[in-house]
Formats: structure tokens, sequence, C-alpha cells
């Protein structure tokens, strides 16, 4: 019996060229079809190897926007959660946090903006909210966050004494500073962490697989990078009591921790659809990004606090790691996704229920 | 030109009067009478004014196109089975016109933060080109990989408060609009007017379902079992995971995927609800951690 196309299919690749020889001797067109030198076959669940589905544009303006909107929302969130539970000793993180979220928050809107294929029509944006659209709410969450943000730095520049005794600054010492910080926390925490979302709501094989994963795994990394990014401030600035930097180092760890077991649970529930990220060119940085950037810098921790304290270019150090590998981790995230669009074999995988 | 049910022809100005049933429309595209003439991509491509995707010979079969894109709203995929013959339907070609499915829940509609995609009075998707700001997520957001970022030139006769006339605007988000302009004036869209074996049919899509079964049955009596419905009604191939029955459904005679068409697709939005509620928990969990920290020194 001639094997049937299916059989035949089975064993060769996609678009790969079957010898005339190994062709059906018999059945309708095989005599007609000899004259051809080449025939290209199927395998099942491949149409030419062509992707079923179209994977997004986005380039490295959303990677950074990504990058940056994480740690505005870790470093205010940290900033307000030291502020409520902390002493005045702590009030260096606080102001910390609320000067860095402000400029990282200026920089984002112009990133979105600049990906846009039309960017004078980014205001459409504002036209309407859509709950299961994480692209919507994430723009009216970036836009709320952002003015919380630029009050909440306002309000701690005048409470420094900025522009003492004119009135702009006498009506920025009238902000209520701690009920700021506290709402702002919560559209911090969205922005944090809706990006994750908004990739897994996709059919990206890659994200959409790890659909419990990828929030958890970003909110975890801009708690981490906002950490890594306030203490970096305060070393860099002299700033750096032990005292006080321990309670953020103790996030930070917590932070990592988290980070790093949202990953091995990625790479795990992800199986086979993480080769993007675990191999090739984007395994060479992710991996190399994961040891640089959240490994290295939480055992340099565990050990400053077992030995009582740290050095100022130790913090430097890892808290530049910590931020290199926040990006890495980002970028390939999304790029290794691409990667995972471009595969039929991966998203047939995940309309076959498997 | 559209002609009465008696022959006559109809004057254009009496066309916006015809078809304002509002009825939900959709394509039947029966593959087991297509012959791959692509008259349908000519078609759509003439009517929307879409630009050429120059020429790129792929090498592996007829199919140069490739796949649905920003200027191709109908793609006749062509699958070649050595051997595979039957007595009274085609050799060993399958050829198949794939267009956007027009789902009950539509992923790209679902993700479109700007409103621009929209659900019309004949229960058909279409993209408003004048609202679009190319952010692109539709794109990844389409379970059939059919919505695309392109820039296309905008036709001279297209007016709007940007003044884009005889430009190039985008990247923006295109597809099949089931060819919005026309079925509101009561006439059918550009394929299916091009379609010479009638593979493309458009019309109500309770009729056209009840024609689909119909036409099953019939290739099942006539020896060829292998037919089937391809997002038809709930619980076909292709209307799984909340998308829910297509709009255009499809007539097809081998798996889903031989024509690039997924068997058990999701709705991305699915992923929404257990994404916030995971990220939250966590978010909680950490925010009380540092909290403990702060308390604690």
């Amino acid at each position: 019996m001639d094997p049937t196309p299916q059989q035949i299919a089975a064993t060769q690749g996609p678009g790969t060229t079957l010898p005339v020889t190994d062709r059906p001797a018999s059945g309708p067109g095989a005599g007609r079809d000899a004259a051809l030198t080449t025939v290209t076959s199927q395998a099942r669940g491949s149409y030419y190897g062509i992707a079923p589905i179209k994977k997004p544009h986005w380039q490295w303006e959303i990677v950074l926007y990504f990058f940056l909107g994480g740690i505005a929302a870790g470093a205010y969130t940290l900033a307000t959660i030291a502020e409520v539970f902390g002493d005045r000793r702590h009030r260096p993180i606080v102001r910390a946090g609320r000067y860095i979220a402000l400029p990282c928050l200026l920089i984002s809107p112009v990133l979105l903006i600049k990906d846009l294929g039309m960017p004078r029509r980014f205001f459409h944006m504002l036209r309407i909210v859509k709950l299961k659209s994480p692209m919507s709410l994430g723009t009216w969450g970036l836009l709320a966050f952002s003015g919380f943000a630029g009050l909440s730095a306002v309000a701690e520049l005048a409470a420094q004494g900025f522009g003492r005794g004119g009135w702009p600054a006498r009506l920025a010492g009238r902000l209520p500073r701690r009920g700021l910080g506290r709402a702002g926390s919560f559209f911090a925490l969205f922005v944090g962490g809706y990006t994750g979302v908004l990739l897994s709501a996709t059919t990206v094989p890659l994200w959409a697989k790890n659909k419990y994963l990828l929030g958890p795994t970003f909110i975890s990394s801009a708690l981490s990078t906002g950490a890594a990014a306030i203490t970096l401030a305060l070393a860099a600035t002299g700033q750096d009591d032990d005292a006080a930097l321990h309670a953020l180092e103790e996030a930070e760890i917590l932070a990592l921790t988290s980070e790093l077991g949202f990953l091995a649970a990625q790479g795990v529930h992800a199986g086979p659809l993480a080769r993007p990220l675990l191999t090739g060119k984007y395994g060479t940085i992710f991996v190399p990004g994961v040891v640089l950037g959240m490994v290295w810098p939480l055992l340099a921790q565990l050990h400053g606090i077992r030995r009582g304290r740290r050095t100022r270019r130790g913090r430097i150090v890892t808290s530049l790691g910590v931020l290199l590998g926040g990006l890495i981790l980002r970028w390939t995230l999304v790029y290794a996704g691409k990667d995972s669009a471009d595969d039929p074999a991966a998203y047939f995988a995940q309309t076959r229920g498997e | 030109m559209t002609q009465s049910a008696d022959g006559a022809f109809i004057p254009i100005s009496d066309l916006a009067q015809r078809d304002r049933t509002r009825r939900p429309k959709g394509f039947f595209t029966d593959t087991s009478v297509c012959i791959g003439c692509k008259a349908c991509e000519v078609a759509c491509k003439q009517w929307n004014a879409l630009p050429s995707d120059g020429y790129e010979y792929t090498g592996f079969s007829y199919d140069n196109t490739q796949h649905l894109s920003g200027s191709t709203w109908r793609h006749v995929a062509f699958v070649e089975r050595p051997g595979a013959g039957h007595a009274g339907a085609q050799s060993n070609w399958l050829m198949a016109s794939d267009v956007c499915k027009h789902c009950t829940h539509a992923g790209c509609l679902q993700a479109c933060p700007t409103g621009a995609i929209i659900r019309t009075e004949f229960n058909t998707v279409v993209i408003q080109e004048d609202v679009c700001n190319g952010c692109g997520y539709c794109v990844p957001a389409c379970p059939f990989g059919v919505v695309e970022l392109a820039a296309l030139p905008v036709p001279a006769v297209v007016q709007g408060p940007d003044s884009l006339s005889g430009q190039v605007a985008g990247p923006l988000a295109h597809k099949c609009t089931l060819c919005y302009d026309r079925v509101v004036d009561g006439i059918e869209p550009a394929c299916a007017k091009a379609c010479p074996t009638d593979s493309i049919q458009f019309g109500d899509i309770d009729e056209l379902r009840a024609r689909a079964t119909r036409r099953v049955a019939d290739l099942h009596a006539k020896g060829i079992p292998e037919a089937y419905l391809y997002g038809a009604q709930e619980g076909d191939p292709g209307t799984s995971g909340g998308i829910g029955p297509l709009n255009a459904f499809f007539l097809l005679l081998d798996s889903p995927e031989t024509y690039n068409l997924p068997d058990r697709p999701q709705l991305p939005q699915n992923n929404v609800l257990p994404g916030y509620v995971a990220t939250a928990l966590t978010a909680l969990a950490l925010g009380l951690g540092a909290a403990l920290a702060f308390r604690r020194r």
C-alpha cells in the first residue's frame, strides 16, 4: 500500500524537498508529476512553516518603558512603605523613592508615544476605558500614577525647603504627602504589574502559557529594581546609613527571591516553549542576566546581612547588577516571546491543549 | 452591478435603501469548490485600494501570498498532497481562501485601547482607520493571525479630522472589513462577488450556516467523509476558548492545521483576570513583607 501523505510528511520537516524516487509510484497524477523534479511536503501542524499568528511589533522603546515603569513603581511603593511603617531614619529612602519615580515617569510616555504608528493620535487612548484590555487600563493607570508621582515629588521638594517663601512652594507644602503616597502606591503597583498581564493576554505562546506567572515576575522585578535604584541613589550621594538601608535591603532580598522563584516556575511551566528564552541568542543574555542581576546580588545581600554591614562600593555594584538584570529580564522576555510567536509548533501545541 | 430578483439592474441611487436590515452577515467559504484562482485576493485589493505586496516567489507552492497581512485581506492557501486522490473531488490539491473570521468574541476588538475596532450592525468587526493610532496590541491578540500593522496610502475619497487624504498613514492596524462599505449599501463583498465557483458565499449568517450544514451532509453522502465545518457553530473547531462561532466560517477537508488554522484557539482576554489576581496577590505579599522589614527596624 502506498504511504499516505501524512505518513510521508511525518518523516519530513516542513518545506523539505522529497526526491521523486521516494514518491508513490501509483495513484492519480503520479506519472504526470514525475516530470517535476521536486515536491514540497507538509508536516502535520505546519503550513510551510509559516507562523499562524502575528507577533507584536514592539521594540526597545517598549522594553525600556517596562524597565523604567517598573523602577518608578517599585521605588514609589517602597518609599510609601518606608514612610508609613518606618521612622525618621528612613526619611532619605522616602525622598529618594519619590524623586526617582518622577523622571522615570516623564520618560515613559515619550517612549510609548514614539512606539505608536501615529504618535499624534496618542490621545485616542483616552477616549475610552476598557477593563479587559490591559493596554487601555494601563494607559489610565500610568496617567494616574504619573499625576500622583508628580505631586509627591513636588511636595517632597517643598518639604526640603526648595523655593521657600514663594507661593508655589507654599501651595506644594500644603499637599497631603502621606495621603498622596498611599493613594499613589495603588496605581504604582498596578503600573509595575499590569505589563506582565498585558503580555499574557496575547496569543504569543511563551507569554500566554505563563498567564499566572508573568505579572508576578514583573511586579517582583519592579520592587527589586526600585529598591536597587533607591540604594544606588543613596549610596552615590553618601546617604547610605546602614540602619536605614537594612530594612530596604530585606525588602529587596524578598523581591529578588520572589523574582527568581517565579522565573524558575515559568521555565518549568513553559517547558519546550521556554526554549527561545533559555537557549540561542536570548539565552546567552538571559542566563548571565539572571546570575548577575538576581542570584549574585541576592547572595551579596544575604552575606552583608550576616556580617551586619555592607560597603558603599558593594551596595553600588550590586544595585547596578540588579538594575541591569531587570533590564535584561524584560528585554529577553519580550524578544524571546516574539520568537515563540514565529514558531507554528509552539502555537499549535497551545491550541491543541498540550 | 447589482441585480434585483427579477434580473433588472438596480440604480445605484436605490442601493442605499436596500439593506438596512442589520441582520448578522458573514462568509461561508466552501473550500471543496475552491479552484485557487485568487480572484478574491485581487478583487479585495482592488475594491479596498490595497497596494501590491511585490513579486516574491515562495517556491513551495502556487501560494506566493503566504498569509493574511495588513495589505492582503484574502489569502488563498495551497496545500499539495501527493498521491491523495479522491474520485469526484480535487485530486491532490487543497485550496482555501482565508479571511478575517469576524469572531463572535473578537480578541482584537477586546484588546483595542482606542475604540478603533468596533462591532458593526452586521455583527462584523471593523477597524476605523481614522481612530486607530497604531499601538499594535490587536496584532498579537488575534488567535488567527489576521490583523497586522501596515502603512497604507489613504484613498483620496476618505476625509477625516486628520486630513490624511492622499497621504500614507501609519503603520496602523488593518484587516478585512467584510466590505462594510459595500454591505451597508446592499452589495455583497468584493471577494464573494468575484469568486467564480461560489466557494466564497456571502449572506445572512443563519442562512449560510444552514446551507453549510446541508453541503457537508451532501459531501458525506457523495463519499467525502472528511468534510467538516470550521467555526460555523459553537463546538466546532475554531470556536473554543470563548471565541464563539465565527461569522466567516469554512468547510475544510483536512485538519485545521493543514490550512494553518488553530484547532482549539483561546481568547487571549481569558488570561487578563488570572493575571491580575496573581499579580495583586504577589504585590500584597511582597508589600506586607517590606512593611514588616521596615516596622522591625
